[in-house]
């Protein structure tokens, strides 16, 4: 019976060693991984807009906190100034963190159903960044605005 | 997923603009954060869809990415037409769908 337990023994040790090298390696490949959606501001836009200019406008208004002291929670809360009618709306609402891994928080298609163009969420923030909020009316321009948030304990991690 | 929907003010009539506030339980990993027990990346799980329909009539559609907060709230604004059920569908990236409704019922 001893000599049974201690090749028990024996067995738990060697499969313990030979998981360890397996463990560090994960940990060093996990250092490269930098998030399975990350995209950079310029593509995120691109994307949007499709290589149209974009204006920043005050008939977009963002309202976001100037210091939040959770990162992990930021409420933000866009709001666009059109009669929201049939011919004259807004076609989209996009939201993005401009220093996030993923820049891309939300985008929102409303429709003339609405009444109005708002939209709110709370979002997490990495860092102290810019939040963005791109419009897109009906008539085909994009309209932005844009507010600085100061993140005392970063969202992420 | 837990999903709720609320509906402000409490009255309203019809032609009244109401906040319509969609609230989903879900952890909302970025596929970012390490688990600080096993030392693994925890892999990403977050609400990538959410779509609003009014009587069946699509009101709004959203693509949403991990930057949304844990337990998110997505508000938007309804032109009340009158009576119906505002239906709200949920998806995450591992495939799960939620479908919640709320009755609109204008009064006066």
């Amino acid at each position: 019976m001893e000599r049974r337990s201690f090749l028990k023994g024996f067995g738990a040790v060697t499969a313990c060693a030979a998981l360890i090298p397996t463990i560090t390696h994960a940990a060093e490949e996990a250092k490269k991984v930098t998030g399975p959606n990350e995209m950079s501001m310029e593509s995120a836009i691109a994307a949007i807009t499709g290589g149209k200019p974009v204006t920043p406008s005050s008939k977009v208004s963002l309202s976001a906190p100037e210091i939040a002291e959770n990162g992990a929670v930021v409420p933000v809360k866009v709001s666009v100034e059109s009669q929201m009618s049939a011919n004259d709306y807004v076609k989209a609402i996009h939201l993005l963190a401009t220093k996030n891994n993923n820049v891309r928080c939300a985008n929102v298609y409303l429709t003339p159903a609405n009444g109005e163009a708002t939209f709110g969420t709370r979002i997490k923030l990495g860092s102290t960044q810019d939040v963005l909020a791109i419009a897109e009316m009906s008539n085909g321009t994009f309209l932005s605005a844009k507010q600085n948030v100061k993140v005392t304990i970063g969202g992420c991690g | 997923m837990k999903t709720l929907i609320k509906i402000k003010p409490n009255s309203y009539k019809v032609g009244d603009i109401v906040k319509v506030d969609f609230m989903a339980m879900h952890p909302m990993e970025s596929g970012m954060r390490k688990d600080k027990d096993t030392g693994q990346i925890v892999p990403a799980h977050y609400i990538n869809e959410v779509n609003f329909f009014f009587n069946d009539k699509v009101l709004t559609k959203m693509i949403t990415w991990e930057s949304l907060s844990v337990n998110p709230v997505l508000s938007i604004s309804l032109k009340v037409s009158g009576a119906g059920t505002l239906k709200v569908l949920a998806k995450d990236n591992k495939g799960e769908s939620v479908e919640t409704s709320a009755a609109i019922t204008p009064k006066g």
